[in-house]
C-alpha cells in the first residue's frame, strides 16, 4: 500500500493510500480501473473540476470489536487526482465499483475523437 | 493524444497530483495481499486486501497454526491501449502465522468489496479457561 500526504481542496491534510490504477484508451474513451479494497459505494467520490479529476475514498470505520494483533494496512482514506484536458466529455463520465475495483469511464469529446479526413476532388 | 498543458510550463506539479497521461507510475508492493489480524477469547479473524480477485479464484488452508491464502489474480487487460499500468496480476501465495490454534471445522470466509474477511474459531485448547478455587 503506497501512502502519501496530500491536501485536501477542503484544506484538510492527510495521509492517504493511493490506489494502484491501469489507465488504457480508445479511439472514444479513456477508462480508469483502480484498487480500493474495502471501499463501500457510499463513500466514494469522484469530482471533476476544472483540469483535475478527484477520486477519494473515505475510510471505514472498523467494524469488528475483536482487538486488533497485527496490521500491514491501516484504516485511511484512498485518494488520487488525475490532470485531465479539455478532451474529456464532463457529462458523460460513468463508474462502477466491481470486486474492490473502481471502473471509471470517460468519454472523449467530439472535437478530440479521430475522424477520417475525406479528400475532396474535383 | 495530448493537449497543450498550460500548467507543465508554470509549475512543478509532480506531487502534488498526478499527470493522466505522464510518468509517476507507482509500482505495486509485494507481499501480497496485506493482512491485518484481530482476536478475541473465542475467535481470530483474519482481513486481506484482495481487489479484483473472484472468489472461486482463492484457496484457503489452514496448516497447524498457519492459515495460507493462494490463487490468482486474473488479468482484466484488454487489447486496448494503455497509457498507464500499475496494478499487477498473476498467482499469489501467502501464509499468516497465526496467533492461536483453530479449530479447521469451523472457519467462515467472507468475500466484500476486494477485503477476505476469515473468522475462525479458537481451539479449546487456546480459549483462557477460569480457574475455580476450590
Amino acid at each position: 500500500m503506497i501512502e502519501r500526504n496530500v491536501t485536501y481542496a477542503s484544506g484538510e491534510q492527510k495521509k492517504v493510500y493511493v490506489p494502484l490504477t491501469d489507465i488504457c484508451e480508445t479511439p472514444d474513451t479513456y477508462s480508469l480501473k483502480m484498487e480500493v479494497p474495502g471501499a463501500a459505494r457510499e463513500n466514494i467520490d469522484i469530482v471533476i473540476e476544472d483540469d483535475e479529476l478527484r477520486v477519494t475514498v473515505k475510510a471505514a470505520a472498523e467494524d469488528t470489536e475483536e482487538s486488533l494483533k497485527y496490521a500491514e494496512f491501516g484504516s485511511r482514506d484512498f485518494y488520487r487526482a488525475f490532470r485531465v484536458g479539455n478532451e474529456i466529455d464532463r457529462n458523460r463520465i460513468e463508474a462502477k465499483l466491481e470486486n474492490g475495483v473502481l471502473n471509471i469511464l470517460l468519454s472523449k469529446t467530439e472535437e478530440v475523437k479521430p475522424r477520417k479526413i475525406q479528400i475532396t476532388h474535383n | 493524444m495530448y493537449n497543450y498543458n498550460l500548467f507543465d510550463n508554470m509549475f512543478q506539479l509532480k506531487g502534488l497530483f498526478d499527470d493522466f497521461f505522464r510518468d509517476g507510475t507507482y509500482e505495486a508492493a509485494s507481499g501480497m495481499p496485506p493482512v491485518k489480524i484481530y482476536s478475541n477469547d473465542d475467535r481470530v479473524i483474519v482481513k486481506a486486501l484482495v481487489p479484483g480477485i473472484e472468489p472461486e479464484d482463492i484457496d484457503m488452508q489452514i496448516i497447524e497454526d498457519n492459515l495460507m491464502i493462494s490463487g490468482e489474480k486474473k488479468s482484466d487487460y484488454t487489447g486496448d491501449t494503455y497509457i498507464r499500468k500499475e496494478r499487477r496480476f498473476g498467482d499469489f501465495k501467502r501464509s499468516v502465522k497465526l496467533p492461536y490454534r483453530v479449530n479447521t471445522g469451523t472457519v467462515k470466509a467472507d468475500l466484500i468489496n476486494g477485503v477476505l474477511t476469515i473468522t475462525l474459531q479458537k481451539s479449546e485448547e487456546a480459549k483462557p479457561k477460569k480457574i475455580e478455587i476450590n
